[in-house]
């Protein structure tokens, strides 16, 4: 074979070309700016009918925290939980306690500072009115599609388990909400156990509901959506925190004031009428910033309170689904809840 | 046994038209229930409806642009260091032996199973999206140089360099044009397969793209734009195919007459 | 004069490089487990996964829905490619009229259709098989059709003049030309379908290796993604060999 080594000239291109390329890697690690408030905040959120949607639509968290804000929108607590162990969400609104859990065990690095929401009989189980479902045993058999992941599968896993019914009995199917929707309507499936505007959907079209949450919650499968921060972001900016629970507050109160023209808002928000808005809303149980401070939720600082033990609870339940690896202790998820901004947003 | 192409031109287009009715008859006979297939008439007038108002504060330019932006910079950031790594180890065995092994594991990855872990690794912006089609686009390119070295017909080398060339005149007149073309057809399967695979960037924590704009739309079950989205995305990667195709044809001219 | 190393040497080099890279981020603790497993890590994974299974499946059912879904739609989507791809290399007229849909289907991202596909079929198994049908047929096709252009005209003409049937000169001296660029076709078509399983299985799936891997990232289980990328990089190469083999004992029977 005859030698001919590489040109001086193709030589030059390679390596403009491997500086290229690693220039560009470079330019997207992200620089740290020390300053007192960020310029730049970047937040995670659902589009979904809550009180949480005022304060975006209002452009309050911009006006209150003098910054631009980043707004990510994902599908799923599985991509907050991702989002901030890449650093690239510094605060999770509306993330459910079951990712939040999984979350905690892997220490991911963030903390909850507020919860938005128990969810009660919000995300439920609707059957096919013409399956004639009456009993949990009447499952067997049966296909009923969740998302996978979320709060609503914690909660149909732990009924699943309350009633004695493996998933060998009922088949359990991973559906997004719109690959849900289309199912149902297909006949594909019997059962869903989801929230809005799916849930909606379902039930105007030949669904009925299904009652599993007051049983449920009994059992200690209490569900709820949260407000996360990155530990990194609240230790360096406490003040913003403070001031976008503020602003978080204020949205509650329009809708505990005012239900009509907060519902208008937020369906704006959502993409649904305002009268779905409502009803949907009526459906969950936002929690008060002075009884989140209780010691059934999360407690005062230095006192923390029961729910550090539901989201314990939840997670040995994850590890039992193998979902995550192991358990921490309690102190772990008791470090995990941070009631000191909530404590100084309503002061 | 040349034959007349005109007839032949006029059958695609009645074929195309035929599909169109096809379509018209099924959504005005009511055969599919309306969620299932939106008609004509709507999906234009969503095509409208988008481009005056955009979707979801993105205007359609903004979705377009954004999707191309990706699909080109990852693609781009793959040629530029894929064809000099694949020449290369095209000449040196010690090179391929060394690399080879990681692009042949590479190639058959599909990328959306490393998805996960870039956003993990490189966050939820475009950086994550871009090296995700880099990775997509790479292995094809770097083989295909390779093979395009390899191929060189060896009488020509030894031809050029009894006639008093030096190494670095044989490598730019007889080396690097007898690779351009499977050079070239590299890129151009390179460059459909990133094309598929920005869609697939754009499922999780993205905020615009047509990709978003389709997967955002069925969320909302708005078929109209999903059908919208679709028949954009297959005009625009049948346009990045002809372009390829002409520069390809342009720039290897001597197709087919060795 | 470039150095002679000998070319096993180069691979073992590099690899033992990456491998001590790996070590020294994990071990080293430069790099948290979460984004990079360590060894130890991913052999306890890659042991649960093989003795309990993934979510109420053992791996092997999961690798086998995988597997089954790539042969079926692989299969249909190249058989049906071939045969279109053949009929519109022989005849202009079916060029004429399925190149326009050829040429929108072949570039078409998949999973942007995919959505489609679950609003008419349906979540189950024939949703995700006509995707990746629909993923493999253009390509198929194309490469047929190629195929049969592409025969030298000196060897039609000969067959002609020695009397042979139109029939006679497809099947001994149009598809036998063919053959090569029918394989060169159906490895790509593979590699498709292969690279859109994935997309089929995220929507609406509860088996297979690929939705294993989205389902383990949702949880950030980087152990069993990392098992389950490295089980699907090494079932693409299998296949890819399989196929290899196959084209070079098919190709040589058919002659040249």
């Amino acid at each position: 074979m005859t030698e001919i080594t590489i040109s001086a000239h193709r030589r030059t291109l390679l390596k403009a070309g491997i500086g290229l390329g690693g220039a560009a890697l470079l330019s997207a690690v992200p620089r740290r700016v020390r300053a007192a408030t960020p310029d730049k905040i970047n937040i995670a959120f659902f589009t979904e009918t809550s009180p949480s949607a005022i304060a975006k639509g209002e452009g309050w968290l911009e006006d209150v925290t003098k910054a631009k804000i980043n707004w990510i929108e994902v599908g799923s607590g599985a991509e907050i939980n991702t989002a901030i162990a890449a650093g690239s969400v510094d605060i999770g609104v509306g993330i459910g306690s079951a990712p939040t859990a999984a979350g905690l065990s892997q220490s991911i690095g963030y903390q909850v500072i507020y919860i938005r929401d128990n969810i009660g009989p919000a995300e439920e189980l609707t059957v096919r009115t013409a399956a004639n479902i009456k009993k949990p045993s009447d499952l067997i058999g049966k296909k009923v599609g969740v998302p996978f992941g979320s709060t609503s599968h914690f909660r149909l896993l732990g009924f699943l388990k309350t009633n004695g019914l493996t998933q060998k009995q009922v088949t359990v199917l991973d559906l997004r909400s719109d690959a849900l929707v289309a199912a149902w309507q297909r006949g594909d499936i019997d059962a869903a156990y989801v929230w809005a505007p799916a849930k909606s959907k379902i039930l105007a079209a030949g669904g009925e509901v299904f009652r599993t949450y007051d049983k449920l919650e009994k059992a200690g499968y209490v569900i709820a959506d949260l407000i996360v921060a990155r530990t990194a972001f609240a230790e360096a900016y406490p003040d913003t925190v403070v001031a976008i629970l503020k602003a978080e507050n204020r949205a509650l109160d329009v809708w505990t004031s005012t239900p009509d023209k907060a519902a208008d808002i937020i369906g704006k928000q959502a993409g649904v009428t305002a009268d779905v808005a409502k009803a949907d809303l009526l459906e969950y149980d936002f929690v008060a910033p002075k009884r989140q401070l209780e010691a059934n939720w999360l407690g005062t600082p230095g006192h923390v309170g029961r729910f550090a033990e539901v989201l314990q609870g939840t997670a040995k339940f994850l590890a039992e689904q193998k979902s995550i690896r192991t358990v921490p202790d309690l102190s772990v998820f008791q470090k995990g809840i941070n009631t000191v901004p909530l404590t100084k947003s309503i002061a | 046994m040349i034959e007349s192409r005109r007839p032949y031109w006029l059958l695609s287009v009645v074929s195309v038209v035929g599909f169109f009715a096809i379509w018209h008859v099924i959504t005005v006979a009511q055969l599919a229930p309306a969620n299932l297939l939106p008609s004509m008439t709507q999906v234009w007038d969503a095509f409208v409806d988008v481009l005056h108002n955009g979707y979801r504060e993105t205007t359609l330019w903004q979705n377009a642009a954004a999707t191309l932006g990706r699909c080109l910079a990852g693609f781009g950031l793959a040629a530029v260091t894929g064809v000099p790594l694949g020449l290369w180890m095209g000449r040196s065995p010690a090179l391929a032996a060394s690399i080879d092994w990681i692009i042949q594991f590479m190639r058959p990855l599909p990328p959306l199973s490393y998805m996960v872990l870039l956003i993990l690794w490189l966050g939820t912006g475009d950086t994550s999206k871009v090296a995700l089609l880099f990775l997509a686009a790479f292995p094809t390119i770097a083989m295909a140089a390779t093979a395009g070295v390899r191929g060189v017909n060896q009488q020509r080398i030894h031809a050029a360099l009894a006639c008093g060339a030096s190494p670095q005149q044989v490598f730019r007149h007889v080396v690097l044009p007898s690779c351009l073309p499977t050079v070239m057809t590299g890129l151009r399967i390179s460059l459909a397969v990133t094309f598929t695979t920005v869609v697939a960037a754009e499922l999780m924590t993205a905020s615009d793209g047509l990709g978003w704009m389709v997967f955002s739309a069925s969320h909302f079950l708005r078929t109209d734009i999903v059908m919208l989205g679709i028949l954009i995305l297959g005009l625009l990667g049948m346009a990045l195919s002809r372009a390829l195709l002409s520069l390809d044809l342009w720039l290897v001219h001597w197709r087919g007459r060795e | 004069m470039p150095r002679r190393l000998p070319l096993r040497a180069c691979t073992a080099l590099s690899a033992a490089v990456l491998i001590a890279a790996w070590l020294v981020l994990t071990w080293g603790g430069y790099v948290r487990d979460l984004f990079l497993p360590p060894p130890g890590e991913l052999w306890d994974g890659f042991m649960d996964l093989l003795t309990d299974g993934y979510r109420n499946r053992t791996l092997l059912e999961h690798l086998e829905a995988s597997l089954w879904r790539i042969f079926a739609g692989f299969v249909t989507g190249a058989v049906a490619g071939t045969l279109l791809g053949l009929a519109m290399g022989y005849w202009r007229a079916v060029e004429a009229i399925f190149t326009p849909y050829i040429e929108f289907l072949r570039p078409l991202p998949q999973l942007a259709y995919l959505l489609l596909l679950i609003i008419w079929f349906g979540i189950g198994e024939t949703s995700k098989i006509i995707l990746l049908f629909l993923a493999a047929l253009p390509v198929s096709a194309v490469a047929a059709r190629d195929g049969v252009r592409n025969v030298p005209l000196q060897r039609i003409h000969a067959a002609r003049s020695l009397g042979a049937s139109e029939w006679q000169i497809f099947r001994h001296v149009i598809l036998p030309s063919a053959l090569p660029e029918i394989f060169t076709g159906a490895r790509i078509a593979v590699g498709v379908v292969y690279g859109t399983l994935i997309a089929a299985e995220i929507i609406a799936g509860s088996s297979g290796l690929g939705w294993m891997i989205l389902d383990a990232g949702r949880f950030l289980r980087s152990d069993y993604v990392f098992v389950g990328i490295i089980l699907i990089g090494l079932m693409g190469l299998a296949l890819n060999w399989a196929l290899v083999a196959l084209e070079t004992r098919v190709v040589h029977w058919a002659g040249r």
